[in-house]
């Protein structure tokens, strides 16, 4: 029997010590267990979390999330983003056959799906390689707190040169109410070479639990492949959030990615892309939309190690209330990789006072023949464009709205699944009308 | 329709408008003429609603209302349209639902039943015709990669679709070559009718020759210091505003 822990890291230390069955190897494990064990948490004081309030995240003591009230509806409602992809469903980390849909034909067609907990022999082989080819360069505590006491998620494989028409949608459902729970689902994808796939992957809150969520993917894209990655956080404002994602682009091979940070009290992803050959391209999205004291927090990390690699960044924030954005992002272009063009650009529209953000694009270049820039802007709305609406019989709240829903889509008209594009506009406006009071 | 008496306004404490009265009818068109820094432009805006100008006395009425009371979208909804001098750019909103939506706030304050996509499409493609405007920048973003000409066509076709009683026209006439401006004129005066009213502030006096005003009045220093009619106008472009100021400074 468990002993009553205090504050998170005396439970995560303790977990370390329990006999539950866990998803990897101890080889793949230990190197983790040993910095849970130290039970070391970032603080104020380190550089790189300076801006992020983990207080009352790390106060908590929480328990594996249990499966609370199911509700069938909630399910439907978060496969309309998706209604005709293959949905896989993880109800509080554990994978739910129940609520998962159109499978059967996937593992035909050459994309494998296989719940971690059901993982072994050379799949598991797979599945550790690659986590340990991905190596996060941030080795902060939260990627071994993930990879450590890993006890569920997905390994997704691609054999080469399948394409995967219909995208794969991830809906990961916090169902539990009441006191804090802690999940740390962990997402694997292996493309073979000249694969394409298309993944969408959900976090979203049935239950009213202060869900501590600390997820980590690990993706390996080899030569001539493709990986669409779409990222969407919906859960309720109790959970904080916080990801790592580490990402590895062989040559010729492209990784698109899209993050919506839309939910959480705090939510903070960290993600990393390294180019591993010539002529490889990266393309990251994301928006941050946050209210009262949200604390939204996005860090990116490109390696440009080699030639003629292409990454171009923009991320856009919208904050109210007494929220706060994180831009942190850093190009780090290599002696030899010449002919690089690396863009990155950040915006942000500040709608309140005491809103806030900090945003930090950083380049730092080794190569001569490159091609970078980056820019990053806060700003509030355009009281000229106001102005102009209104002029036209648009009334105030009805013009900011306009003006704001506007500023995202320059985000998210990029997203190129039409019914996801929809589903995370709607879902912007939604939350943009409920922060946009009539007199603004 | 418009009736404006003793208005005087003040940006950040520095009077631009000392006292000016006019007074427009249904089916006139008024021009206001004045050299750079007289107060035209602050005119537009404070009949317009925008933010940054002080009244510190006077009044102006427009169909018997109160217009300095009026929120910037109500005046719209009233039938006030203001064709602005630099058209804004409006990033990621689309110039067709943009004007859609303009078009409905306005009929459902009139009481009048909103229109469809469809009819309402059918509505833009026939004022397009009356601004000879490209289909194409109906897809675009409000104003943004808009030539100068096509801006100023955009307000134009805006002015069109939302049909207003009385439209002010802020120098719509700067930038344009004169196949735009014989354009825009001709928007104009397909629109005009014994209902609405036009006022139309230009520095010169070439777009009086496409537009022609029953009125024409010179601004200078914050107020009207001469009316007439479209022969003031000519006049004023063979001698210039000069001998009109001094005249105005020698009575006063």
């Amino acid at each position: 029997m468990a002993q009553l822990t205090n504050n998170f890291s005396d439970w995560v230390k303790q977990q370390v010590d329990t006999d539950s069955t866990f998803a990897f190897s101890e080889a793949v494990r230990s190197p983790s267990l040993s910095r849970l064990a130290e039970g070391v948490f970032p603080t104020r004081k380190d550089e790189e979390w300076k801006y992020t309030p983990l207080g009352v995240m790390l106060e908590a003591s929480p328990d594996r999330a249990v499966t609370g009230a199911l509700d069938i509806q909630f399910v439907e409602n978060l496969k309309q983003a998706m209604p005709t992809a293959h949905t896989i469903v993880f109800m509080d980390g554990n994978f739910s056959q129940e609520y998962s849909d159109k499978l059967a034909d996937l593992e035909t067609s050459g994309v494998k799906i296989s719940p971690l907990s059901k993982l072994e022999g050379a799949a598991l082989q797979l599945a550790e390689k690659t986590i340990l080819e991905a190596a996060l360069t941030d080795d902060n505590i939260f990627q071994h707190i993930a990879l450590g006491l890993s006890q569920n998620g997905l390994f997704i494989e691609v054999d080469k040169k399948v394409e995967c028409p219909t995208p794969l949608h991830i809906i990961h459902i916090s169902s539990a109410n009441g006191a804090t729970a802690f999940t740390n689902p962990i997402n694997i994808t292996r493309l073979a070479e000249n694969s394409h796939l298309k993944i969408v992957e959900q976090f979203a809150s049935l239950g009213d639990a202060a869900v501590i969520t600390v997820p980590a993917s690990y993706v390996q894209i080899e030569a001539g492949a493709g990986l669409d990655y779409y990222r969407i956080g919906i859960e309720n404002g109790s959970t904080n959030h916080v990801c790592n994602t580490a990402v590895k682009v062989s040559a010729s091979a492209t990784f698109k990615s899209h993050q919506y940070l839309l939910g959480s009290n705090l939510s903070r992803s960290n993600l990393e892309v390294s180019f591993t050959g010539p002529g490889a391209e990266a393309v990251l999205r994301g928006v941050y939309l946050g209210d009262d004291k949200q604390h939204l927090d996005v860090r990116t990390y490109l390696d440009h190690a080699h030639p003629h690699c292409n990454s171009d960044q923009h991320f856009r924030g919208i904050l109210n209330g007494q929220s706060r954005g994180v831009f942190n992002g850093l190009v780090l272009v290599r002696e030899h990789a010449q002919k690089t063009d690396a863009q990155q650009s950040n915006k942000n529209l500040l709608l309140s006072r005491d809103a806030r953000v900090d945003t930090k694009p950083q380049l730092e270049i080794f190569a001569d023949d490159v091609k970078c820039a980056h820019g990053a802007t806060v700003g509030e709305l355009d009281t000229d464009a106001l102005f102009y609406l209104q002029s036209r019989g648009i009334g105030k709240k009805e013009a900011v709205l306009m003006l704001t829903r506007a500023f995202a889509a320059e985000v998210t008209q990029e997203i190129d699944i039409e019914s996801l594009q929809i589903y995370v506009q709607s879902k912007i406006a939604a939350a943009l009308d409920e922060i946009v009071t009539p007199n603004v | 329709m418009l009736s404006i008496k003793n208005l005087q306004v003040s940006v950040e404490d520095k009077p631009i408008l000392k006292g000016l009265n006019l007074e427009v009818k249904p089916g006139e068109i008024h021009a206001i003429m004045g050299p750079n820094g007289s107060g035209k432009s602050t005119l537009a805006h404070v009949l317009s609603g925008r933010e940054g100008y002080s009244v510190n006395g006077g009044s102006a009425e427009y169909k018997g209302l109160n217009l300095l009371k009026m929120a910037p979208e109500i005046r719209a909804r009233e039938g006030m349209f203001l064709a602005f001098q630099y058209p804004i750019e409006i990033p990621g909103v689309n110039n067709t639902s943009f004007l859609k939506k303009a078009l409905n706030e306005i009929r459902k304050h009139r009481g009048e039943e909103e229109l469809d996509a469809i009819d309402f499409l059918g509505l833009i493609r026939k004022q397009m015709k009356l601004v000879e405007m490209k289909e194409d920048l109906l897809k675009r973003p409000v104003n943004q990669g808009f030539s100068g000409g096509e801006k100023k066509r955009n307000e134009i076709l805006q002015m069109a679709v939302l049909n207003p009683t009385l439209a002010i026209l802020d120098e719509t006439d700067s930038g344009l070559d004169i196949d735009a401006l014989r354009i825009v004129a001709g928007g104009v005066n397909k629109l005009r009718s014994a209902d609405n009213a036009f006022v139309v502030i230009t520095h010169y006096q070439r777009l009086l020759d496409y537009i022609v005003p029953d009125f024409v009045h010179v601004l200078s220093d914050g107020q009207i210091i001469k009316s007439g009619t479209k022969e003031l106008a000519m006049e004023l472009e063979e001698r210039g505003y000069d001998w009109l100021i001094k005249e105005a400074e020698s009575k006063a």
